[in-house]
């Protein structure tokens, strides 16, 4: 069992180098904690933590409009009640509201603007009302006219006088204008919270103009005596659609899986830098001398990291979870995450044994293991989702070029696995299927390359 | 017990070991002496099976080094060859380990070890923490813990103080005397290798100038006495030597770091002679001594170099 005590060795070695190991440590938790200042929700403890309003200004301009509407003509201000709806609008399942509104002029919401203290600020247009107005005097028309022929239709078949009751009616159609309006969502593009703020103020929009249609329509429907999918309630309610679970997560939330990868691919930097040492010093001749197996050395080697690995993968995410991490899924989702971790470091130990077949000293080590995981890191989408460029279709599926890499099914499996608390079936099997064929081919790359070159006799 | 045969190591162009022959007997500190970059240490690394040779073979008891058992060769190499952030036990004990010795006789030999070499107050060290001196020791210690039948040392006393150097020098004689090990030893400092060796073979660009006892190797240039005379200035020392070469009864006249070596029996009846030849020369003495042969001088009269050169 010699292998054991080379493991033994190298943990010990590991832990007893303070410098590195702290490197090893330190690195990575810096990421996260960069990450989590940067996109997360600040730094309010996980426990204090709530989903924190969008700070948006509305300049409302609108002047609003007659309209026929619940079967009474009536003046309407639409700008009104749509800045109303987004004060009151709260994420799912909880009452902290989507957005604070701030109660400012246009100047000095664009000065806010500027200085970020907002992410948006909403201009509605004087004629929004009117834009409004054409639109359900468009959708009542269409409603009515569509019943009127069923009608006639129906009473021709049945031998009956084609006249629909409709034609009884005292109440004429509105004339339909040709009103349209453009509501403005003015902000900083680059701007990571603007993004998210203005997909949820469209998306509350489109909910308000839908909810004003079917209110609109189904009334005319009772005018004209059917009722066609009828609409329950005349009230307006938002309701934030996003992937179940995730409505309150930050940037960061996302982020984290690929930053646990991050930390995977920076061992390679340290194990590499190990192995070459045992060669530059000449301890690994001694070794080869003694009735040690290769075997031994790297099941050993293997061993030590893969422990080193589990404590990395664990200290990131106590780490994340101090700094607000939200993730789905509970602790079987985070098990989960750590068994694809210890799998995604094997493949770091392997790209180690690669890089420590070829280079001659620790230096070299270093720089070429950063000089190889830093662009992995990238490719395998660990900061950012890559650009598609498809290398080809498999049994359904399409391939991009960077899923060649494993660290690239690692980052994806993490992500289903935490942010959308996704189980081992479907795309994560899948994932963690490719994960392992890529780590076999690296790991018997690096383990030939190793032994050939630095566990037989020098040439 | 070792023989190499034809051993020959050729990096591109430059042949590092050139075809040596060599039988080193069993119980016998054997001497490999030659400067730095002489082809000890390649030499060394092909007897162990580190190093392939371009040709040749290395047979240990009749078999090829690299079919034969492991654990009967140990090797204490020229680098400080230790894991820097384990204690002097656990560097030993992990040795132990890969050689696969029973946990019980492991934990004796690695307490024998530190106590013969002065190590037991530090046993529990990072050896990172020991001085120098401590660290080529335990360099030694980690090549015995499996009580191999023959040792390498590779220049063992390298930046040793003389305390620590008269410690291991008494230790590898223990180890021949009363263990009866075989020992091969390359150094080039002259009196580890006079002191120690029971033969010396001289290496020079890779091939064998010389092999005998040390007695022997001095007589190969003859009884006689040395005189190194330093002038005060060395641009004489030229036409010093051509003078001195003429006299009658002088072996051999070289001018060697700045001085006038000077090989002859009976050397100082010579003196007067001597001195007269360099006031004739307009040269002035700043120093003169008198000793007898050395293997240094025995290696300048075969490579016409120093050993440190």
């Amino acid at each position: 069992m010699k292998f054991i005590n080379i493991t033994s060795k190298g943990i010990k070695e590991t832990f007893r180098d303070r410098r590195g190991f702290t490197y090893l440590m330190t690195f990575p938790i810096l990421f996260v904690v960069l990450f989590a200042f940067a996109f997360g929700n600040g730094f309010t403890p996980f426990f204090t933590r709530g989903s924190n309003p969008h700070e948006i200004a509305v300049v409302n301009h609108d002047k609003g409009e007659t309209v026929f509407l619940d079967n009474v003509t009536q003046q309407r201000n639409f700008g009104d009640s749509f800045s109303r709806l987004l004060g009151n609008a709260t994420y799912e399942n909880s009452s902290t509201n989507l957005f604070h509104l701030n109660n400012v002029s246009e100047d000095k919401a664009n000065e806010m603007l500027k200085s970020r203290s907002i992410d948006a600020l909403i201009i509605i247009p004087e004629n929004f009302s009117g834009a409004f107005a054409s639109m359900i005097n468009s959708s009542v028309r269409t409603e009515i006219t569509s019943t009127v022929g069923a009608q006639v239709m129906e009473n021709t078949i049945a031998g009956q006088n084609p006249t629909p009751n409709t034609l009884a009616t005292n109440n004429p159609l509105s004339e339909v204008g040709n009103v349209t309006a453009a509501l403005i969502i003015k902000g900083d593009t680059a701007y990571m919270d603007f993004g998210t703020t203005q997909a949820a103020i469209t998306e509350l929009l489109e909910h308000y103009k839908n909810n004003l249609i079917g209110e609109a329509t189904a009334g005319a429907s009772a005018r004209v005596g059917v009722l066609k999918n009828p609409i329950p309630g005349d009230f307006i309610f938002a309701e934030i659609l996003s992937i179940s679970g995730t409505q309150s997560f930050s940037l960061f939330d996302y982020m984290v899986p690929g930053l646990i990868v991050l930390g995977i691919l920076l061992q390679v930097s340290i194990i590499a830098c190990s192995l070459t040492r045992e060669v530059q010093t000449g301890t690994l001749d001694r070794l080869k001398l003694s009735k040690m197996r290769s075997f031994d050395l790297l099941l050993g080697t293997f061993i030590s990291w893969l422990l080193i690995t589990i404590i990395q993968v664990l200290v990131l995410i106590i780490v994340a979870i101090a700094l607000g991490y939200k993730w789905l899924g509970g602790i079987s989702s985070l098990w989960l995450a750590i068994v694809i971790g210890i799998i995604a470091g094997m493949a770091s130990i392997s790209l180690a044994l690669l890089i420590a077949a070829f280079v001659t000293n620790e230096r070299q080590a270093g720089s070429l293991s950063a000089m190889i995981a830093a662009p992995m890191a990238f490719l395998a989408g660990a900061f950012i989702p890559l650009p598609k460029e498809a290398i080809g279709q498999f049994n359904g599926r399409t391939y991009q070029i960077y899923d060649i890499l494993p660290w690239t099914h690692a980052v994806s499996a993490l992500r289903s696995v935490l942010t959308y608390g996704s189980g081992l079936d479907g795309d994560v099997i899948f994932e963690v299927r490719f994960l392992i064929i890529l780590v076999s081919i690296l790991f018997v790359v690096g383990v030939v390359a190793f032994s050939r070159v630095r566990l037989r006799a020098e040439r | 017990m070792l023989k190499t045969q034809c051993l020959l190591k050729k990096y591109d162009d430059l042949i590092a070991v050139d075809n040596l022959n060599l039988e080193i007997k069993e119980g016998e500190v054997f001497g490999f002496l030659g400067p730095n970059g002489a082809g000890k240490t390649s030499a060394i690394k092909m007897m162990v099976g580190l190093l392939k040779p371009t040709s040749g073979q290395v047979l240990f008891n009749g078999k090829e080094t690299g079919s034969a058992e492991k654990g009967i060769i140990g090797v204490c190499p020229q680098e400080l060859v230790l894991w820097e952030s384990l204690t002097c036990k656990e560097n030993l004990t992990f040795m132990g380990n890969m050689y696969g010795i029973p946990r019980s006789i492991l934990k004796e030999k690695v307490n024998t070890l530190l106590e013969a070499l002065g190590l037991s107050d530090k046993a529990n060290k990072e050896v990172s923490t020991l001085s120098g001196g401590m660290k080529r020791r335990l360099n030694v210690a980690l090549s015995l813990v499996h009580d191999p039948v023959i040792l390498f040392l590779d220049e063992p006393s390298a930046g040793l103080d003389p305390q620590s150097r008269l410690l291991l020098w008494d230790f590898i004689r223990s180890l021949r005397d009363k263990e009866g090990k075989t020992i091969v030893l390359t150094t080039h400092i002259m009196e580890e290798a006079d002191a120690l060796s029971d033969r010396i073979a001289i290496i020079d660009h890779g091939k064998l100038l010389l092999l005998d006892t040390p007695e022997g190797l001095k007589k190969t240039i003859g009884r006689g006495d040395i005189v190194e005379i330093q002038l005060a200035d060395a641009m004489v020392n030229k036409r010093v030597t051509t003078l001195i070469k003429s006299l009658e009864g002088i072996e051999e006249v070289k001018e060697l770091r700045g001085r006038v070596t000077v090989r002859a029996l009976n050397a100082t009846s010579k003196l007067p002679q001597m001195m007269d030849l360099i006031e004739s020369a307009e040269g002035r003495v700043l120093d003169i001594s008198i000793r007898g042969n050395t293997l240094e001088d025995v290696f300048i009269y075969l490579t016409g170099r120093d050993l440190r050169e």
